[in-house]
């Protein structure tokens, strides 16, 4: 066991685990912050996205020794992505909702990054940056559709909110 | 109606979007134990003994269970003669069936608990596929009363009039179809918890189901206690499809588990046992004919179906009937005639899917459909508005329609998708299909199918709690019970709660499976809230008098307008206990009859809802790719009470849908799965799929609640036909086996234009052994060496590790490293063999700390790339100038990965040959004598094609492929001198490197010139992210005239490390090359030097057509304007 300190949606934690114990585990295990999932362990699924220093990270393939930054989870975010969500909500864009912590989290990301300028490229950007984001259940179009009407919003792009 | 036929978020959109829905993984019971299962490394073995004795003294463990702790012949009821026990009983019959359990405090204990139980196998020979089954010198699976040796179960359907219909028909057209097996791939994975009281004798159980009623049934019968004692309680269901229609195959044995030590167990299965283990869809073989009259109208129905049973019949035999039916209930020919036979294979069995045996079948009915329509000359929408039920229709199986939208469907699909127009404008390579499907909205299977119970509770406070027994997997039932029962009773939806799952609190459901949630959930609730309310009239009534009373904003209203509050009524009932009434009642459906035990049939289901689904394609003739341009998917379902939700399922199964027409496949060898994960299974990602667009037609169905008709499982059936029609529609070859991957087209383009390439290896001696090593293969030798078993995957755990160092200094860094030592970069890949325990080290080495090693250094002569440095933070620097690089980039794996993944570790990563990552014990797992089992498995997609030795696999590297187009050079550093390798030396082999395991890559140096030249990148692969099958690099000096210089044309995926083309760069040196003369000179020297596995031939012709793409993008970037290339 180590002691390993981090630095968690705006607070200091400690947490004790092995050496070389995902991130993932030491947010739900040990600091019960149970929002984020675990789908494959594998890195290969984004269920288990969270942020760290705003850059979105797979939390089941980073070791707890190696996190250095500011660590957000889901529950950290949900509050100032509410328009995200809700427009989640009502595009259709969960169902089982078990890959929606790290879909949320993900976008939420790629809400502050660059946006292309034309219009025309857009739904493809945003396919790209979300296919690390396995959803089984939806198909995506609304995942997507979500998040460019949220993007919209926040006035990234132009255009009305459909 | 208010809330019925809106678009109401779903009940829980607040806690589902925000991680606080809790499945049964969020669980933390006190005093839980975590379990592991022992499962068989056998496809078919006689077990001689089981010694558990040593595993239950371990530390930690609290309770270790097999077969003899169930009582003597407990077995699965499901369907059929019962021959599943949840343990193995004497014999196992797949690799992957639960042998023992072992409950401990930990997992690791509980791992190291099973590795501890001692299992003497006597091995059999396993028939492995049902040609196999059928034909092979196998002793039977079973014994069954068939009496025939692997066939569990034979049908003959014959409905209608056959004779008749063939008389009456002037044409036919037919052919062998074959589907694949396909995986749930819930993105939960299976968890259950199971705690017995023994205060309350009574087993509490947290598990994701779709039905726990079948969940309290079947642990109640195996633990052989009353069903009051099993209790299911309410989780979040992390999607079902299918797969939790049923019990699984764990949550007796953690029910029993927990029995015999009185604490709380869980089972967590990891995502490669949920796809080594779990059901999956079943295979069908299926031989069909359709025969027709001159104008296109259907005469009658002729087939033979095999049906891949798996190990065990779970619903086997009714897959196979719904399937048969699908070809009765669709259209009007008047007569059918299939036989079906349910084949016994050492495989995973198959288990309930979503489509369940429909979607196999309607790929060969739409199919032939097409086939028709082609001969005939008849459009195909044309022909199928000909052949369209009509309501009133019986149709052969039986079905009664009250509605049938399908002309409706027809019509629109065809407007949508702009059929004429399309039709019209023939594009290379672009093509248009259509297909249609059928589906029950529940089906009559079993006493009690047809009737769902519900219950309301009415509070103090005016809110209302709806209770209902059935589960909702994602699939929406709690907000539609939401809606009407807030309609009904006049409340605000968000004064509505639901209750579900709760065994001893929830009134009687079977489940949410056969698309009978709406139906079901719908018509139970509406029955008890309207019961509700009309008691709260009565009792209202009574108080405030009036007439008309009706129900609104939370009270009972009259006609004088006097009103009184719901909860104020409620209270006021003699029913009532402490304030709240409740009120249960029972719908049974009055249209539904059970199937015909003899003729199989009968009107199944109250309603029947229809789809059309029309999709353009682009098919890359030169790759084989298939791209889904545009997909339209429109369905009959009566009325929605939730359009949003509707259309949620609908897009759904269309995606689905798709990843079983074009990728999806489990593929096994040896009996043993070859990719259970993610990486390895092709469904589609975000940017694999088009906006699937989504539409509803039809009237409202006077049987459904509401006038609602079912949806979940039609939208999966059409995909598979709609793409394989629109495929035939573009490049004119029909793939009848799923999925329809490049290779197949490929291979039927060549075939079609008779060019199969041959490549001799007469005049390459140095060849000669290796083919006849291959040949050997063949001829049994892989059977000979094929000695050790293959690892089970699932009880794998990276093992417990020292520590992770994190140097500040490189000498520091370089000075710790050791054998067992291992740099560690962005963990992606590195962190994955350690759970494969492909690596087991003492400690690893954090790069990404190390000062030295990150950065992007330019100088007049070169670029330098630190080796830490993330591949994100690589495209972002030097994306604009290196468009090449970046075009790599872009298409390894996904966005978080690239952030994380360092260039050094990718450049490092291991082999990807999904043989030796999967467990099998090959030869460079297991060195000596141990087979290569790429030889004879699918080695169609990732494995070499030129070059391959001992081993087949490729350099996995992108980033390599593409620096040694740049003759990059790696600047590695050790503990006793620092050396430069250009890239095209660096590999050894496939994914092997010369770095020593005292040196590290400190950088990577690109020569100013190089970074100069023009370039381009292009890759074929199965999905977005997915590895190289084969990708091409090419970096050229061009000048203002056209004329190439310092050419490189490297190849990646077709060898064992990035192959350059030299003959050919050599060719187009000093020319101004034209892409024929191009051509000409790389199918020389492809011809020269392939030597390909039996079935990947293909990806030599794929590699001319990568590089086709990869030419043209240079040509035209090289008479662009250098700023304009910046810009892309
Ligand atoms: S759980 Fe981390 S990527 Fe799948
Ligand atoms: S909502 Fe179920 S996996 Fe995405």
């Amino acid at each position: 066991m180590a002691e390993f300190r981090l630095r968690v949606n705006g607070q200091d934690a400690v947490v004790d685990v092995p050496p070389a114990t995902p991130l993932l585990h030491a947010l739900r295990d040990e600091l019960g912050l149970r929002g984020t999932k675990e789908s494959c362990g594998r890195g290969e699924c984004g269920a288990c996205t969270v942020l760290v220093d705003g850059a979105p990270l797979l939390s089941c393939v980073l070791l707890v020794d190696e996190t250095v930054g500011e660590i957000r989870t889901i529950e950290g975010i949900a509050e100032e992505n509410l328009d995200l969500r809700e427009m989640f909500a009502d595009s259709g864009a969960f169902q089982c909702g078990f890959c929606t912590p790290g879909q949320i989290t993900r976008a939420s990301a790629l809400l502050q990054e660059d946006w292309p300028k034309d219009d025309k490229s857009i739904d493809s950007f945003v396919r790209l940056a979300m296919s690390g984001n396995i959803c089984r259940c939806t198909g995506y179009s609304g995942i997507i559709d979500a998040i460019i009407a949220t993007a919209r919003r926040r006035g990234k792009i132009p255009g009305h909110n459909r | 109606m208010k809330h019925v036929g809106a678009r109401h978020r779903p009940i829980d959109w607040d806690q589902r979007s925000s991680g606080k829905v809790v499945y049964s993984g969020d669980l933390a019971l006190p005093g839980m134990l975590d379990c592991a299962m022992l499962r068989s490394p056998h496809s078919h073995a006689r077990i001689l003994s089981i010694d558990t004795s040593q595993a239950a003294m371990m530390p930690g463990v609290k309770a270790v269970a097999c077969v003899t702790d169930f009582a003597p012949g407990a077995r699965y009821i499901h369907e059929g003669e019962r021959d599943r026990a949840p343990f193995a009983d004497q014999v196992v019959r797949f690799i992957g069936q639960e042998v023992a359990a072992v409950a401990a405090d930990t997992r690791a204990q509980a791992q190291a608990a099973i590795r501890a139980i001692k299992v003497v196998y006597e091995p059999i020979d396993a028939p492995l596929n049902v040609d196999e089954s059928l034909g092979g010198p196998y002793q039977s699976l079973h014994e069954r009363p068939t009496h025939e040796p692997n066939v569990s179960r034979r049908v003959l359907r014959e409905w209608g009039d056959f004779a008749a219909g063939l008389a009456s028909s002037a044409l036919s057209v037919g052919g062998k179809f074959r589907t694949q097996r396909q995986a749930h791939v819930c993105m939960e994975t299976l968890i259950t918890i199971a705690h017995w009281r023994e205060d309350e004798k009574r087993l509490h159980v947290w598990t994701s189901t779709q039905a726990p009623y079948f969940i309290v049934k079947e642990v109640s019968q195996l633990l052989g206690l009353e069903k009051e004692q099993v209790v299911c309680h309410e989780v979040g269901v992390g999607g079902g499809f299918g797969a939790k229609s049923k019990i699984c195959d764990v949550e007796a044995i953690v029910g029993l588990l927990s029995r015999k030590c009185g604490r709380p167990v869980r089972m967590r299965l990891v995502r490669e046992e949920e796809f080594e283990t779990t059901k999956t869809r079943h295979p069908f073989h299926i031989n069909l004919k359709i025969h027709a009259d001159r104008d296109g109208l259907l005469q009658a129905i002729e087939g033979d179906i095999k049906v891949d049973n798996g190990a065990f019949n779970h619903s086997g035999a009714s897959v196979m009937g719904a399937g048969i039916k699908g070809l009765g209930m669709m259209y009007r020919p008047q007569g059918l005639k299939v036989a079906g036979a349910l084949v016994d294979t050492a495989i995973t069995p198959g288990g309930q899917y979503r489509g369940y045996g429909t979607t196999q079948t309607s790929f060969a009915l739409e199919s032939l459909v097409d086939e028709l329509a082609e001969k005939l000359k008849i459009d195909p929408i044309e022909l199928r508005l000909r052949n369209a039920n009509q309501p009133g229709d019986v149709t052969l199986v039986g079905a009664r329609l009250r509605t049938a939208g399908l002309a409706a469907c027809l019509r629109k699909a065809r407007d949508e998708i702009g059929w004429i127009s399309e039709k019209a404008s023939r594009k290379p390579g672009r093509g248009v299909g259509v297909a249609a499907a059928v589906h029950t909205s529940g089906s009559f299977t079993e006493p009690g199918s047809n009737r769902s119970d519900a219950a309301i509770d009415v509070y103090p406070d005016g809110h209302v709690r709806v209770r209902f027994g059935g589960a909702d997997a994602g699939t929406g039932q709690r907000t539609i019970m939401a809606q009407i029962a807030a309609d009904i009773l006049g409340v605000a939806f968000e004064r509505v709660e639901v209750l579900t799952m709760e065994s001893d609190r929830t009134p009687f459901d079977m489940g949410s499976w056969s698309s009978r949630g709406t139906h079901f959930a719908g018509h139970a609730v509406r029955v008890c809230a309207t019961e509700t309310a009309d008691r709260l009239k009565a009792i209202a009534a009574g108080q405030i008098g009036g007439s008309d009373l009706r129900l609104a904003d939370g009270c009972v209203v009259n006609d004088a307008g006097l009103s009184m509050p719901l909860g104020d009524a409620a209270r006021l009932s003699n029913e009532a206990v402490e304030g709240v009434l409740s009120v249960e009642t029972s719908y049974v459906d009055p249209h539904m009859e059970p199937a015909d035990k003899v003729t199989g049939r009968g009107n199944v289901s109250a309603s029947y809802n229809f789809g059309v689904h029309a999709a353009i394609v682009e098919v890359d003739r030169r790759t084989g790719a298939v791209k889904v341009i545009d997909y339209v998917a429109v369905h009959d379902v009566g009325q929605p009470i939730n359009p949003t939700l509707v259309e949620g399922q609908t897009i759904g199964g269309v995606a689905m849908g798709i990843g079983l027409a074009l990728g999806e496949e489990l593929i096994h060898e040896q009996g043993k799965m070859v990719n259970p994960a993610y990486i390895n299974y092709a469904m589609p990602r975000a940017a694999d799929l088009p906006r699937i667009r989504p539409y509803t037609v039809g009237d409202s169905d006077p049987n459904g609640p509401f006038g609602a008709k079912a949806i979940g499982e039609c939208s999966i059936n059409p995909p598979a036909a709609t793409i394989a029609n629109a495929v035939y529609d573009a490049i004119g070859v029909r793939i009848k086996d799923l999925p329809i991957t490049p290779d197949k087209i490929l291979d039927a383009l060549a075939e079609k234009e008779s060019r199969i390439r041959r490549f001799p290896i007469w005049n390459r001696p140095s060849r000669w052994w290796i083919e006849l090593v291959r040949r050997f293969y063949g001829m049994g030798l892989l059977k000979i060496l094929h000695t050790r078993n293959t690892i089970a995957v699932a009880t794998v755990d990276p093992a417990p590790m020292e520590s992770v160092l994190r140097p500040q200094k490189l000498t520091d860094a370089v000075a710790s490293l050791s054998p067992d030592i291992l740099p560690l970069g962005g963990g992606t890949d590195l962190n994955l063999q350690r759970r494969m325990r492909m690596i087991e080290p003492r400690a690893l080495v954090a790069m990404k700390t190390v000062p030295e090693l990150s950065g992007i250094t330019r100088t007049p002569e070169y670029i330098e790339v630190g080796a830490a440095t993330t591949l994100a933070k690589l495209q972002r620097a030097l994306g604009a100038d290196l468009p090449v690089l970046s075009e790599a980039i872009a298409t390894i794996a996904n966005p978080q990965v690239r952030e994380m993944a360092t260039v050094a570790g990718n450049l490092a990563q291991a082999k990807r040959c999904w043989f030796y990552r999967s467990g099998f014990n090959c030869y460079k797992r297991a060195g000596g004598l141990a087979p290569c089992y790429a030889i004879e498995g699918d080695h169609r997609f990732y494995h070499a094609a030129i070059d391959g030795h001992r081993c087949q696999a490729t350099t996995p590297s992108d980033l390599a492929t593409v620096l040694t187009a740049l003759d990059a050079e790696a600047m590695i550093v050790g503990k006793i001198d620092d050396r430069i390798v250009p890239m095209s030396s660096f590999y050894t082999g496939p994914g092997e490197t010369v770095l020593r395991n005292d040196e590290i890559i400190r950088a990577i140096r690109i020569s100013a010139s190089a970074s100069q030249r023009t370039g381009a990148f292009s890759k074929l692969r199965l999905w977005e992210g997915d590895f190289a099958i084969v990708s091409c690099a090419i970096s050229a000096s061009i000048d203002s005239s056209g004329v190439w210089r310092d050419v490189r044309i490297v190849l990646g995926g077709v060898a064992p490390i990035p192959w350059r083309a030299r003959a050919s760069e050599a060719r187009l040196e000093g020319r101004k090359p034209s892409w024929n003369y191009t051509r000409g000179a790389l199918e020389l020297e492809l011809e020269a030097h392939a030597h390909p596995l039996k079935r990947n031939g293909w990806k030599i012709e794929a590699a001319i057509g990568v590089v086709e793409q990869a030419f043209a993008l240079t040509q035209a970037r090289s008479s662009a304007p250098r700023n304009l290339m910046a810009a892309e």
